[in-house]
């Protein structure tokens, strides 16, 4: 591994792709069945929240929000706006769940939401999540590991074909569910906490706009602490699946930091035939290993000689870095939009914490980018090749269907590189 | 005196028609049951647009890392274009227990540096605004260290609404930057143009056809705009309101401020564009100048008219139903009308009294205004026999299940509908809607469904 600068040294952000603590943990709560995610603040940001994921999914999302104005945040303690939400929200529907979430502005004042929360006479579960620290990835954790805490009962039980798979925000809904199927194949009762793979997916069903539809029940969630193993994906799960632990002292754990790649999904297939006893995988499973092999032996020459940019969220990049390492794609620069204890693990020859403007100043560095839409304006205007991941992809469509992980999605990600490469290389020669 | 304005005087605004009906002003949002954007997105909206000036938000992340790059206002501004770029402070923790203050003065140095630009606006938002981060120093220091505006936006979300927000961006711009430079030359014909933010390009449907009669648009606020004529707008003889009530404020305070006259109107469909046209003319009062106008209204009709022949057969007998709000509830019925297309029905659940009463104008007697759209739009659909419905992304699956044509009012974020041209991009995308077999085909019965 390269170089790591953890912090940047400017005063500011200039053409950032990071987002914020507060969206995150609303993804979060959009994976929880006929959940109402309640954003605690002013109503701007659960606005932006709101058309943001719009965009990136092509479908209806539910949110709140406390509508915080600025006489309120003089007087209230969060008591009146939090309340008062409660009652507006279910005067209209009947959610199994609401998500509280804070933003800066409650926090910044001081508001005592686990307080009001103990006052809500209505399932809530409440996490802090200002948008003065961490990020999209720390949001989505907390809130995992705040559904766990106040959800999962403790239990002494264990069911021998249960697993709990603890999924980090950049992995988009179908990645998910293969990530659960591959356990199915195994014979497994697989549950995922959050779990887009059935409320974001783009389905196209009876939906009511109102509510979050599809996801993992409130009632699964509070069963999970009787699952015999607890799979965390991406380095920002590993407390989330700690606070699971705290639940039943029986259950085991079993850390990813990614799933992407030969390597990794080589170790997660070890993984379940020991955990069932089965010494030959799914045909189906084998079969995608070879096709894998083969992607990188097909990738390997126009990988090979390009240099890549990555920009995105730690355990985002630790995956998709991985994958190209491993077909000979020379990462020159992977830029994270927070610190985290990842980043000494990425796969790249530098790896700092940053934003689009840093992206171009190592414009002599790389060849082509891998990144949110952010990179578009960015790689037109300096021709570079790009490839799309991660939030926002506001210009593209089936964002919920790109799968890059295991088996399978390794080998799509590794041709749609090659391809993408070969296209720039061609483009530029003209 | 501060230089914040009042938010009361703002939200009490007397050109607005609800204050003359003694209607309280909406501002207090519904815990729990909101929707719509804050106050510092409204200034976004407003502001934005200049794409010679640096617009740097302090605030935490929220507040410009889900909203830069999301709105297409086309510039022509040959530097670099600052509409597409997002700069801020990212208050951490650390800035909200000590201030951000010089972290503030630190970017603003730093974009000074790296980017020069003509002006720097400057966003508080909630988190600063509470921890009380002193923007009108700051940006003052900095003004008289480089000589060049910096603009204090005082429109943190927890104000109000998007609507109060461009109230109080047009508010930033009347104090701190019309009136505070000469232009150049001026001639009888010199028009600011409200409320126009270019989105897609939507001014430049129209602009050329100013340019032709000889209409001078000496800025704008903010489409294709320039700091630097914005800052000579107090020699104007006309301003231009494009549907956007939300800067009345501005209009009445430069007419008391510098006698500036204002009219409000549309660039939405044929007949809007031209009455736009005229009523500008009109105003300012140049008996040659609406003659030419007239003009250039029948030779540009007879053109489009002819351009929309061929759709004009595709739309014969076609009915509609739309499903919008605000002043949409009744321009875009007026654009379909334009193409032949009978409205049988609009929404108007989310408009002005005013709106109400120009949508009944335009779908007459036998319309039918929606109060309710989401539970009226579908039976409507059956009692009129509707072939297209135009609305949000969300009634898609009404239309799907009415298996009728559907097409998304808010496409015109990505093409321009304005003007003229932009009624045959209209055309052209209902033609393709009510031309492709998805609607009808995607909610076939599955095999295993009985």
């Amino acid at each position: 591994m390269g170089e790591v600068i953890n912090k940047s040294g400017k005063p500011l952000q200039v053409n950032p792709f990071k987002l914020s603590q507060p969206m995150g943990a609303t993804l979060a709560f959009l994976g929880i069945d006929k959940c109402m995610p309640l954003m605690h603040g002013g109503q701007g940001c659960t606005s932006f929240t709101k058309v943001f994921y719009t965009r990136h999914f092509c479908e209806p999302i539910a949110i709140q929000t406390s509508a915080v104005t600025d006489a309120i945040a003089v007087l209230d303690g969060g008591d009146y706006s939090i309340v008062e939400s409660v009652k507006n929200i279910t005067k209209k529907v009947t959610p199994s769940l609401i998500g509280l979430h804070t933003t800066g502005l409650p926090e910044t004042k001081g508001d005592d939401i686990r307080g009001v929360a103990g006052k809500v006479e209505f399932p809530l579960v409440y996490v802090n999540s200002p948008d003065y620290e961490g990020g999209l990835e720390s949001g989505w954790a907390l809130t995992c590991k705040a559904l766990i805490e106040q959800l999962v009962e403790p239990s002494e039980q264990i069911d021998v074909k249960k697993i709990v798979i603890l999924p980090h925000v950049s992995l988009q809904p179908i990645e998910v569910e293969k990530i659960k199927q591959t356990c199915e194949a195994f014979g497994f009762t697989t549950y995922a906490l959050p779990d887009l793979s059935t409320s974001l997916d783009g389905h196209l069903g009876d939906k009511q706009a109102a509510l979050s539809s599809g996801g993992i029940s409130v009632e699964e969630i509070k069963h999970l602490g009787d699952a015999t193993l607890v799979l965390s994906v991406g380095d920002s799960m590993q407390k989330c699946a700690a606070a699971l632990l705290g639940k039943n002292s029986s259950m085991r754990h079993q850390h990813f930091s990614h799933l992407s790649g030969l390597e990794a999904s080589d170790s997660l297939i070890e993984l379940l035939m020991q955990e069932s006893g089965i010494e030959l995988p799914q045909t189906n499973i084998v079969r995608w290993r070879k096709r894998l092999q083969d992607a990188m032996l097909d990738s390997h020459f126009s990988l090979g000689q390009t240099r890549f940019l990555v920009v995105g969220e730690p355990d985002q990049l630790a995956g998709i870095c991985q994958s190209l390492y491993e077909a000979g794609g020379r990462v020159a620069a992977a830029i994270s939009s927070v610190d985290s204890l990842q980043l000494e693990k990425i796969r790249a020859a530098k790896v700092l914490v940053g934003d689009l403007e840093d992206a171009e100043k190592l414009a002599d560095d790389y060849d082509l980018m891998i990144g949110n839409f952010h990179c578009e304006a960015l790689a037109h205007r300096l021709g570079k090749g790009l490839v799309t991941r991660g939030f926002p992809n506001w210009e593209q469509v089936g964002n919920a269907l790109k799968n890059d992980v295991l088996y399978e999605g390794g080998a799509y990600f590794l041709f749609e590189c090659a391809n993408a490469a070969e296209e720039w290389r061609t483009h530029k020669a003209s | 005196m501060s230089a914040k304005p009042k938010i009361r005087e703002l939200l009490d605004e007397s050109a607005c028609e609800h204050n003359k009906s003694k209607k309280v002003a909406c501002n207090a949002p519904t815990p729990g049951a909101t929707t719509g954007g804050c106050a510092f997105e409204g200034a976004q909206i407003s502001l934005f647009p200049y794409a010679d000036a640096a617009h740097l938000v302090h605030g935490p992340m929220t507040c410009l890392g889900s909203s830069w790059e999301t709105r297409a206002t086309a510039t022509s501004w040959q530097g670099r274009d600052f509409t597409q770029m997002g700069f801020t402070t990212d208050v951490s923790l650390n800035d909200v227990v000590f201030s951000g203050e010089k972290k503030l003065t630190d970017s603003i140095d730093y974009i000074m540096e790296h980017y020069a630009p003509e002006a720097i606006f400057v966003y508080s938002t909630c988190v600063t605004a509470l921890i009380g981060d002193d923007l009108d120093l700051i940006c003052k220091q900095a003004a008289e260290k480089y000589d060049v505006p910096m603009i204090p936006v005082h429109a943190p979300g927890f104000v109000g609404s998007k609507n109060l927000g461009s109230r109080l961006g047009g508010e930033a711009a009347l104090r701190h930057l019309i009136g505070s430079k000469e232009p150049e030359t001026t001639t009888p014909f010199d028009i600011n143009l409200i409320g126009e933010y270019n989105v897609t390009g939507d001014m430049w449907q129209y602009s050329h056809l100013l340019d032709e009669l000889g209409i001078r648009i000496l800025s704008t606020l903010s489409g294709d705009g320039r700091v630097a004529d914005i800052r000579t707008a107090h020699r104007a003889k006309l301003n231009v309101i494009v549907c956007a009530k939300s800067l009345i404020s501005l209009t009445r305070k430069m007419q008391e401020q510098y006698d500036i006259p204002s009219i409000s109107l549309s660039f939405y469909g044929k007949r809007d564009t031209s009455n736009g046209l005229l009523a500008i003319a009109e105003a300012l009062g140049d008996a040659e100048l609406i003659e030419r106008t007239k003009k250039l209204i029948a030779r540009e009709e007879a053109k489009l008219e002819e351009k929309l022949a061929p759709y004009k057969k595709v739309f014969a007998g076609k009915k509609a139903v739309l499903n919008t709000g605000g002043n949409k509830s009744w321009s875009i019925a007026s654009a379909l009308q334009d193409l032949g297309i009978e409205v049988v029905a609009t929404a108007v659940k989310k408009a002005t009294e005013a709106d109400r009463v120009k949508a009944r104008e335009y779908l007459g007697e036998e319309g039918v205004l929606m109060m309710n759209p989401g539970a009226e739009q579908a039976k409507l659909i059956d009692e009129k026999g509707a072939h297209l419905l135009l609305a949000g992304g969300r009634s898609l699956y009404t239309a799907i299940k009415k298996r009728i044509a559907f097409a998304d009012v808010n496409q015109e974020k990505k093409k321009s509908y304005g003007g003229y041209n932009g009624l045959l991009n209209l055309a052209e995308d209902l033609k393709n809607a009510l031309e492709n077999p998805v609607f009808k085909l995607v909610s076939r019965r599955a095999p295993w469904e009985k």
